[in-house]
């Protein structure tokens, strides 16, 4: 032991003695660039942080004072010293109930039997994007403009990204074969409305806000915030992961993701990472790439992979950590990123699986927090992190480059990274607001579903014996999260623990643009029997109603799409109703069971400027059904009913009715039907501030302690 | 008549002789640069301190980002002094493998760079300094040819010590003899107009301090002579319109090298 000790000690004393037996003097003080380097940056680091500390605490008072002023008017009127929202996206509140019931979520239980456990009414329709919005501007989508993921072009039928557009430089300079951006990219966020936060952070209160959806571009105000789902990857897309494979295969995948070959090369094999457009060739559609080799070991089923100054080593089944990237175009021009390796197989064939570029938080060449530097602390303080909206890759494990596992690691990885960046929020928000929002509850539930159903297509070889308990234990791991955060809040701090919606089984597809076409609503060109994506061989001059994206149905109106012939008013109206009518209530030929409960006009769920860009009617499927893969893409096929046979067994963009979120709460909520929009009006509320009059959510009546 | 072929090589030549100390410096300092990143790079554990680093960037953006909530700001400032303790603890291994060579290869540069040779015909001093002030009655200095006294020499009882001014007439390498009795210690004295190695002191034991700034063998034990020091010129370099002490252009120069060095090989210090 003592030996142990001695021995421990050795190379400390060994350095004092040197030290002190080479004591410098005059010149030899100087021990070369390394010494000067550690001692120059320890002062300079130290020198930096007394000074920002100094100012710190000099201006602290006034600015307290300041604070006190306004907090006057916040915190005069305040309920609650700090609110810790954390959102669980797709949590089920059946579910919940019926793993509460089992004793497998003793954390949920205790907030149920001590405070609030109810359904939260969520958005028509039922989609994150929309509810999230609803969720942090309390408003319904005709005030915040968002129904989907996407929207369409009323030019062309195509469709974009609802949240958020990324366009190029407002200008550029041609020299020769270069057009050199002047500038940098212009982003806009197309989500409308005020998010409570920034009534609070106006107010005094700090706010830390953690990946919601819907925050990309991130908006000024005075707290911080990490932006959620809607950021981009490095190529502008919402994830599209690469397969690097060895086999040859014309076959492109359905979406999400990119194929390139690996060719042999000296001792291994060398493969490529797609990127984003070159910058300096405008509208040429030239990628840029990254190249990396591969150098396989079998005998230890490893590979060194070389990526860049980047060289690592990976097992088969192993993810590699976050590899910077850098997409170099002339001119010094290029775009960072990073992305994960994951290596599928070595022998016989060699297939490796890299994750979509994600904006490099420590570098971000896209802005995705504000302020810009919270990203980049975030990423000092735990190492890089997935910044992709989407960040876990359905797409891929939909498409088999993914087994179940290798989707989970991913998943759960992004995970603990998420739950780092929450705990650290609560300790930086000692008073305010604190909101964090978790996706892979739904990435999890979308992907496993087939699990838990009893005879979902996607499983049905799986003997119910042998099905993993993938729902099971996300749930117990959310209710062991909430556990931890229990024991880091006080009385007075409110938590409040919600889902944007709930979850059912996606077992049957229903091709809209197939039941419009067979009822004589959707024409195709040349009386073809089917269309390709995006509307390709439709015959707009004798279509009267199509759909795209998950929920959304639209009449071919005269004067708003461009080549529309549905007159507005009268012919509109009475277009509508016959739809919903014989919409409403749409069997499954194949079981009789209802695959629509409900078509909604906008009219009737919809208020707001932004109106004129929802659907004209929401569909809302039955329980195990959704929209079909090909309809959400504008593809019209001979089918309306077909099974889902892909791993995305689970979904929520149904009848909103059956589709509910969870509300759990540490104080009673006296609120028999709470929904999702009543969240921004209540904490506006909690915190002493007035309820803007457009806001559409009713703030809750709360108890005042805080169940012990 | 002198072919313009044989002006130019003699021109750079002086050149390249006058400017030959800060050249020295100049590549001595590259190499130092490259070879200390290098094995600072091979020494240290390079992850953990991109770890340290990184987590002190972090503390000190926190007191950025929060500075409205006094209690982060503190906690931030004691974490950044943690921080900075667990990152000089990482450098420090690298640190003492690096600084014995680096050590030794100052010591000699210093013997050159240093000091001047004296030049021809340039006054200096020699001083004897004895165990006690009744030695220094004995002390007397034989002188070669080259060199003369230029005054009397002056004893000072009060720090043991004799000081002669001198004078050489020629550039060479010179032995003066101090006699004490029946005993000479010889000590070295170069004049010159090149670069030279030099020591401006003998010294009786005291091994730490003969090693750092002698370059001359000790002074036997049994003698009554402690030290007997030259009085050489500091030398000061020309170098980007400054004069500089060689050790401040070698730490600056140096440290501009290493960084170059360590951003293009990617090494964290």
């Amino acid at each position: 032991m003592i030996r142990r000790k001695l021995l421990r000690a050795l190379p400390a004393a060994i350095a004092i003695i040197g030290v002190v037996l080479l004591l410098p003097s005059r010149s030899e003080a100087y021990a070369g660039p390394g010494a000067g380097f550690a001692v120059l940056s320890s002062f300079w680091t130290l020198f930096v942080a007394f000074l920002y500390s100094l100012y710190a605490f000099f201006t602290w008072p006034f600015r307290h004072l300041v604070r006190l002023v306004r907090r006057r008017k916040a915190y005069g009127k305040a309920q609650i010293k700090r609110a810790v929202i954390l959102g669980f996206d797709g949590m089920d509140p059946e579910l919940a109930q019926r793993f509460i019931n089992q004793g497998m979520l003793p954390n949920l239980a205790k907030l149920r039997e001590q405070g609030t456990f109810q359904k939260l009414r969520t958005t028509f329709p039922a989609i994150s994007p929309v509810a999230w919005s609803t969720f942090m501007t309390g408003v319904n989508p005709g005030k915040h403009n968002i129904y989907d993921f996407l929207a369409r072009d009323l030019n062309n039928y195509l469709p974009f990204l609802s949240s958020a557009e990324i366009r190029g430089p407002k200008r550029s300079i041609k020299i020769g074969k270069y057009t050199l951006p002047l500038g940098k990219p212009r982003i806009k966020g197309m989500r409308h409305g005020t998010p409570f936060w920034h009534w609070l952070g106006k107010a005094g209160i700090f706010c830390s806000v953690i990946r919601v959806p819907v925050t990309f571009p991130p908006e000024k105000f005075p707290g911080v915030l990490l932006s959620g789902m809607c950021v981009p990857d490095l190529k502008g897309s919402q994830g599209t992961f690469c397969l690097c494979t060895t086999r040859t295969s014309s076959d492109k995948f359905r979406e999400g993701g990119v194929r390139v070959p690996i060719e042999p090369r000296r001792s291994g094999w060398q493969s490529y990472i797609p990127g984003p457009e070159d910058p300096l060739q405008d509208g040429s559609g030239r990628e840029l790439r990254v190249p990396f080799e591969i150098y396989p070991d079998t005998e230890k089923k490893q590979a060194r992979l070389s990526v860049g100054s980047e060289h690592f080593t990976i097992k088969v089944g192993e993810y590699s950590e976050w590899i910077p990237v850098k997409f170099k175009a002339e001119l010094g021009f290029g775009a960072r990123g990073i992305c994960r390796f994951y290596l599928k197989e070595l022998s016989p064939e060699v297939e490796v699986y890299v994750t979509p570029v994600n904006i490099d938080p420590g570098k971000p060449d896209l802005p995705i927090s504000h302020p810009v530097t919270y990203s980049i602390y975030l990423s000092k303080l735990f190492g890089p992190y997935a910044t992709l909206g989407l960040a876990e890759d359905t797409w891929a494990l939909n498409e088999d480059v993914l087994d179940d596992d290798a989707f989970l690691a991913q998943c759960y990885s992004n995970h603990e990274d998420r739950e780092r960046m929450l705990f650290d929020a609560l300790e930086k928000t000692q008073q305010g607001l604190c909101a964090c929002v978790f996706d892979t509850t739904d990435r999890v539930q979308h992907m496993f579903w087939r699990y838990l159903d009893e005879d979902h297509p996607a499983a049905r070889e799986v003997p119910k014996n042998r099905r993993p308990k993938v729902i099971e234990q996300l749930y117990s791991r959310m209710d062991a999260l909430i556990g931890r955060v229990m024991e880091q809040i006080d009385q007075e701090t409110l938590l409040l623990v919600v889902s944007d919606h709930g979850f059912k089984s996606f077992a049957r597809c229903v091709n809209l643009n197939a039941w419009l076409h067979q009822n004589g609503y959707l024409a195709l060109k040349d009386n073809k029997a089917e269309s390709g994506d995006w509307f390709e061989d439709v015959d707009w001059s004798r279509t009267r109603a199509y759909t795209m994206g998950l929920n959304g149905l639209y009449l071919n109106l005269k004067g708003r799409e461009r080549e529309g012939i549905v007159a507005e008013g009268a012919e509109a109206e009475a277009l509508k109703e016959e739809l919903r009518s014989k919409l409403n209530g749409l069997a499954d030929p194949a079981s009789g069971r209802i695959g629509i409960t409900g078509v909604f006009d906008c009219d009737a769920v919809y208020a707001g400027p932004y109106v004129d860009n929802a659907p004209d009617l929401i569909v809302g499927y039955g329980d195990g059904y959704r929209a079909s893969w090909d309809s959400v893409m504008g593809k019209v096929t001979g089918q309306i009913f077909e099974d889902n046979l892909k791993a995305w067994s689970g979904d929520h963009c149904i009848d909103p009715r059956l589709v509910p979120g969870v509300l759990f709460s540490n104080r009673k909520i006296a609120e028999e039907k709470p929904a999702i929009v009543d969240v921004a009006p209540t904490m506006l509320k909690l915190f002493g501030l007035a309820i803007p009059g457009h806001i559409d959510g009713k703030a809750w009546t709360m108890a005042t302690e805080t169940a012990p | 008549m002198i072919s313009s072929g044989l002006v130019v090589p003699s021109f750079a030549s002086s050149l390249f002789r006058s400017n030959l100390p800060s050249i020295l410096v100049l590549l001595i300092s590259l190499v130092i640069g490259l070879l200390m990143v290098v094995l600072f790079r091979y020494t240290s554990d390079q992850k953990a301190i991109r770890v340290a680093k990184d987590q002190l960037k972090a503390h000190l953006l926190a007191v950025r980002l929060f500075q409205d909530q006094l209690p982060v700001v503190l906690s931030s400032y004691g974490r950044i002094v943690k921080g900075t303790g667990r990152y000089l603890q990482l450098a420090f291994k690298p640190l003492l493998l690096v600084i014995i060579p680096l050590t030794l290869l100052i010591v000699q540069l210093d013997r050159y760079l240093g000091s001047m040779p004296l030049k021809s015909g340039e006054a200096f001093l020699v001083k004897v300094r004895s165990a006690s002030p009744d030695a220094i009655d004995s002390l007397s200095l034989q002188l070669p040819p080259q060199i003369v006294t230029t005054a009397p020499p002056v004893h000072v009882p009060a720090d043991n010590e004799v000081v002669w001014r001198l004078s050489a007439q020629q550039d060479g390498q010179y032995d003066l003899k101090v006699e004490d009795g029946d005993q000479i210690v010889p000590k070295r004295v170069v004049v010159s107009s090149q670069l030279a190695r030099l020591s401006s002191i003998r010294l009786r034991g005291q091994f730490w301090e003969r090693f750092f700034v002698s370059g001359e063998p000790a002074v036997p034990e049994n003698s009554r002579i402690q030290s007997i020091t030259v009085t050489y010129p500091d030398r000061t370099i020309h170098f980007a319109w400054m004069e500089w002490n060689w050790i401040w252009l070698f730490f600056v120069l140096s440290l501009a090298a290493g960084f170059f060095f360590k951003t293009v090989l990617r090494i964290e210090i």
